[in-house]
């Protein structure tokens, strides 16, 4: 575990390279808070979702092009989504554990699904035509389809915002996440808002899936490697918190990439450390309220 | 208990008749003792960790480890692997004590992946993806007296059977004391337990360590029964499993549900997994069908309908 000490133009790629690593980060969390949100679910699927999107662009995007491909992955995740809410629908109102082990067997499905149809083997994903290469900063060479994949992830952040604050489905979601009940005596469809909740969630995490397969390269396993970030991102951000969620992908992201640096061989345990103290000091996250999740 | 005990006794010799074998035995021995402890702090505490599998894993390296490089007996492993468990247990139950329902879920799911990559990343130590091998079970004895040649797995299977027998003592010791009623108080209603003077989260930091001072030890006996300690036991699968045994058994309404859990869990993996090559994914879908359909577990089949609502919904 030797320290070795980096150079500036090292320095400032990696610290980049944190801050896109966080907003990916972010943008899964997001979907995965979405649903924790509204429903109280754990899911322990939306890793595979993720994965799933990768792999559906993988195989969309030599037929239809990268764009169509873009558009229509999420959207075929955001079915899946819908179909495992059926399932995920037995579980509402009850121990958090019955949906986390529900989704739990629905990832381990959806993960053996992908080994039997695409192989157990990795694919790597060339980045699209018009991003690829590397993007000069003065003398600091940078990868284009980073900066592509940033402002990809800061549109979706403020595009999820604004439906959560700005329309009148967000103003649904955020009152039926407080008091479901209520929101059903007024009149309004609890049971077809959290399924849209959910295929939205998923289609979220089908996104990022997309726009990260250049990026980690595609593997069965990558959905797992994708969630378990976004429990420790929720975790620091504080549950039920938009803006702690980012902060919080923007933390991990960081972090591990400063771990990188200086030590390679700790880079996937900071993150953890960096939860451990964070809530030592603030035990519901950096933005977390007392709410009804606890 | 008494009959749990005889059948577990005469089970070596009826296995052969049902096409079973000993060391399936051992391993639902094993995972019984895994199982039992866990659901002091599922079932009685009504705490729902998804992390008990680092704590198995933790005992598991931790005795690998200490047969290989420091001592090559038998008992010091054993009690080592307990011990670290404990300790690391205790460490992160810290973390864990004023927390409840998703964030206490959450959380045990991030502590448990932290010691996955720690086992995963310190290959000096662990074997890293190779894990360790070579681990022998030793005979056992008093020196001079007798002993016990545990590389026999009917002997094993004994060993491991006297083991069982004095955790489920135990635990059933446990569960039935005053502290034990504490927990089940704390599990209906923990602002109540508080108003009365209970100091709730010494009591669930208790809960928390005691349980996985048993994940320790059956961990250890894992890693006797393997011969060694692959990088597996450490997997987040194996917190799924444990609880999938506890709720399938029926180990929120019963006490030995999570033995009963163990057997059909792992009769029915020996099964799928001689069938399929793709038994993860009926596997997934096993777990999907016992939460959808029968979440409140097999013992409890003749449980009144509201008594098993009650057993599903999270206390205040």
């Amino acid at each position: 575990m030797g320290v070795k000490m980096p150079s500036y133009v090292e320095f400032v790629t990696q610290i980049m390279n944190g801050f896109v690593l966080g907003l990916l980060y972010a943008v899964i969390a997001l979907g995965f808070m979405l649903i924790l949100g509204v429903m109280g679910v754990i899911n322990f699927s939306h890793g595979i979702l993720f994965a799933w999107g990768a792999y559906f662009a993988f195989t969309l995007r030599p037929i239809i092009g990268f764009w169509p491909a873009l558009m229509i992955s999420p959207i075929l995740v955001g079915f899946m989504g819908l179909i495992l809410e059926f399932a995920v629908r037995r579980s509402y109102g009850k121990d958090p554990l019955f949906g986390l082990l529900l989704t739990f067997g629905a990832a381990m499905a959806l993960e053996q699904i992908i080994r039997m149809i695409w192989g157990a083997v990795g694919y790597a994903i060339a980045a699209p035509k018009f991003v690829a290469g590397p993007f000069m900063f003065g003398f600091i060479a940078y990868s284009k389809y980073r900066l592509f994949l940033a402002g990809l992830a800061v549109l979706l952040i403020i595009l999820t915002w604004l439906f959560l604050e700005k329309t009148p489905y967000g103003a649904i979601i955020k009152a039926g996440a407080f008091d479901s009940e209520m929101v059903m005596a007024l009149g309004i469809d609890i049971k077809k808002l959290r399924t849209l909740v959910f295929g939205l969630g998923s289609a979220l995490a089908g996104l990022a899936g997309v726009i990260a397969a250049p990026l980690w390269s595609i593997k069965p396993t990558m959905g797992v490697e994708a969630i378990m970030p976004a429990f420790v991102v929720v975790v620091i951000g504080g549950v039920g918190s938009f803006w702690g969620t980012i902060l919080g992908g923007l933390m991990v992201g960081v972090v591990t990439s400063i771990s990188v640096m200086f030590m390679p061989r700790t880079s996937q345990i900071v993150m953890y450390i960096l939860m451990a103290i964070i809530i030592l000091i603030r035990p519901r996250g950096m933005m977390g309220e007392k709410s009804i999740l606890e | 208990m008494f009959w749990v005990f005889l059948f577990f006794l005469v089970l070596p010799y009826l296995l052969p008749f049902v096409g079973g074998y000993t060391y399936l035995g051992v391993e639902v021995l094993i995972w019984s003792i895994f199982a039992l402890g866990y659901n002091i702090l599922l079932g009685y505490t009504g705490l729902p960790s998804f992390g008990h599998g680092a704590f198995f894993g933790i005992g598991a390296f931790v005795a690998g480890i200490m047969q290989l490089r420091v001592t090559q007996g038998m008992w010091i492993p054993i009690l080592a692997g307990i011990f670290a468990a404990t300790f690391f247990g205790a460490l992160v139950g810290l973390f864990l004590a004023r927390k409840r329902g998703i964030y206490f879920a959450l959380l045990t799911i991030a502590f448990s992946q932290m010691f996955w990559f720690i086992s995963w990343g310190w290959d000096k130590m662990t074997g890293g993806e190779d894990g360790l091998s070579g681990i022998n079970r030793l005979p056992v004895g008093i020196p001079g007296l007798f002993s016990i040649d545990l590389k026999d797995i009917l002997n094993f299977y004994y060993f491991v059977y006297i083991l069982f027998v004095i955790c489920t003592i135990l635990i059933w010791i446990i569960v039935r004391s005053p502290f034990g009623k504490t927990l089940q108080a704390i599990r209906y209603n923990e602002i109540r337990a508080k108003c009365i003077g209970y100091d709730t989260p010494r009591y669930k930091w208790l809960s928390f360590t005691i349980s996985c001072a048993f994940s320790g030890l059956a961990g250890t006996l894992y890693v006797l029964l393997r011969n060694a300690a692959f990088s597996d036991v450490m997997h987040w699968t194996q917190s799924g499993n444990v609880i999938m045994m506890v709720l399938l058994g029926g180990g929120l309404a019963n006490f030995y549900g999570p033995i009963l859990g163990a057997g059909v869990f792992i009769v029915l993996r020996d099964l799928f997994s001689t069938l399929t090559e793709h038994w993860l994914l009926i596997y997934g879908l096993l777990f999907m069908f016992v939460i959808v359909f029968i979440p409140e577990g097999i013992l409890s089949f003749f449980k009144k309908r509201q008594e098993k609502e009650e057993l599903l919904v999270p206390r205040e």
